[in-house]
């Protein structure tokens, strides 16, 4: 399949820059221990109130490290001078698209288990039993987030006021996915069985299958002229 | 032609207000302030209306390039943006005495504010985009990210503020509709919706002819 | 309760003005236009510039 080897080599190339300068990696691990502290900071010692805002403050700390990882999802290409490359890439663009957002998936899921475990162990929260739970949220949020944050990566990579404009249109799209991770995500720290949150589920799914599809179709649009 | 729905928008809005403040009676929890509801719900209507057609232009253009259906969708937003506008204002205005508050982070007011940063953004990405032609293939994108996210917002604020949360006692709205009060409220559905239509013909008009002379 | 028709007045009153704004602004561009398109049609040799 030619489409599934385009995205892939995307992937690859994506992960191989990534690997070798770390460069983005770095910078958002720097920054989630930096939030780390600075929640902490905020909000003392009271492990009451830290435990009803914690799930809050991690989908903060996800969102913000987020915002920083996909809006630099073009920049190689922007910087090196390889927009063009990417526009007459032979086939479907929305190959292009795919890898991209698995990169950009990749790298948001690593940054946000190590902030998860950072979490853990800052705050002294036993996050053991709640896993499984966690993965699946974790994960049906981080899909829809890199999904239209890697489409709009791409509409605003060539505009002026590029830091400004990309968080001013993802966050209000993306508000759907902060209150639906952050509601099942506080059930499963609660203990409470996924079952009670799995109409946040159902929406966080439908969400993710409905931006991919976006992505995938009108990527090409992005690129195009 | 235009002008002819100028003169249509108007009288319906005169009717509107004639319904609204002459026939529908006096309500009975909340006073005569309960009339703001023949403002607040015909706007939010619109408003949803509005970027509808949003939606479909948009779709219209990446299918066809057709330059009006990109018109369209701008006219569409500018006009959407100020009637969720509206519709924020006169809901907030509304909640003051009703409610005792300014803001209360009650789902259709917070649904209706999300959806007008997003339809802002949509706005502020084309006034951003120098290149006539990206800026309409761009928010042709986005404004089918946004319509499509609309449903998404609104179940998920919908939820965020009903579940295991007891109901609001005082709800803007009467709980039963009398028909004079649902006349009023149709009438000016009708009203608005004109309004709508008048801007939207209009804005497409001068967005042409201003596409002319730059030619 | 109290009738609070200041409140009613404040809602109609400012829906009024953004939507009389917005209708002012779409005449007076509509004004603008209709002057450039005479001003070409009279001279349709030059160029117009750009307006603002």
């Amino acid at each position: 399949m030619r489409f599934a080897r385009r995205a892939w080599i995307v992937v690859w190339k994506d992960l191989t820059i990534e690997g070798r300068s770390k460069e983005t990696l770095n910078a958002l691990l720097f920054f989630s221990l930096l939030l780390l502290f600075l929640f902490q900071f905020a909000l003392g010692p009271d492990r009451e109130r830290l435990a009803s805002v914690l799930p809050g403050l991690l989908w903060l700390g996800f969102i913000q490290s987020g915002l920083l990882g996909l809006g630099r999802t073009f920049v190689g290409e922007r910087e090196n001078d390889c927009w063009d490359g990417l526009r007459l890439a032979p086939g479907d663009k929305s190959a292009i698209y795919l890898g991209k957002l698995a990169g950009n998936l990749l790298l948001m899921l690593l940054v946000e288990t190590i902030l998860l475990a950072l979490f853990a162990v800052f705050f002294n929260v036993d996050i053991g039993p709640a896993v499984p739970g966690l993965a699946l949220v974790v994960g049906l949020g981080t899909i829809g987030l890199a999904a239209i944050g890697t489409l709009f990566a791409a509409m605003t990579a060539q505009v002026r006021a590029r830091e400004l404009l990309f968080p001013v249109l993802l966050l209000p799209v993306q508000v759907p996915v902060l209150l639906g991770t952050v509601k099942a995500t506080e059930a499963v720290l609660l203990g409470e069985p996924l079952g009670a949150v799995a109409h946040w589920l159902r929406l966080l799914a439908a969400a993710d299958v409905v931006y991919v599809a976006i992505g995938v179709l009108t990527f090409d649009f992005i690129l195009d002229g | 032609m235009t002008r002819a729905l100028g003169w249509l928008a108007t009288l319906g809005l005169l009717g509107g207000l004639v319904m609204g403040f002459g026939v529908a009676p006096r309500e009975v929890t909340q006073g005569n302030v309960q009339r703001i509801m023949y403002l607040h719900v015909p706007t939010a209507w619109v408003a949803y209306l509005a970027f509808g057609i949003v939606f479909f232009a948009s779709i219209g253009y990446l299918w066809t390039r057709s330059d009006a259906a990109d018109r369209l969708a701008r006219a569409s937003a500018e006009a959407g943006v100020i009637f969720t506008g509206v519709t924020i204002t006169a809901g907030s205005i509304w909640g003051k005495p009703t409610w005792g508050t300014w803001w209360t982070w009650d789902a259709r007011l917070t649904s209706a504010a999300i959806m007008f940063v997003m339809y802002l953004g949509y706005l502020l990405l084309r006034s951003i985009i120098e290149e006539p032609e990206q800026a309409a293939r761009y928010s042709a994108v986005l404004g089918i990210v946004a319509a499509l996210d609309v449903p998404l917002v609104h179940f998920s604020v919908y939820w965020w503020r009903t579940l295991h949360q007891p109901p609001t006692v005082m709800k803007p709205g009467p709980v039963n509709m009398p028909p004079a009060i649902l006349a009023a409220l149709l009438v000016n559905v009708v009203a608005f919706t004109l309004l709508y239509t008048y801007f939207v013909a209009k804005r497409v008009n001068t967005l042409r002819r201003e596409h002319e002379v730059l030619a | 309760m109290a009738d609070n028709w200041q409140f009613v007045a404040a809602a109609y009153g400012l829906a009024a003005a953004v939507l009389g704004g917005y209708w002012r602004r779409l005449v007076r561009l509509d004004r603008k236009l209709a002057a450039a398109q005479a001003r070409r049609r009279n001279r349709p040799a030059d160029k117009t510039h750009k307006i603002q």
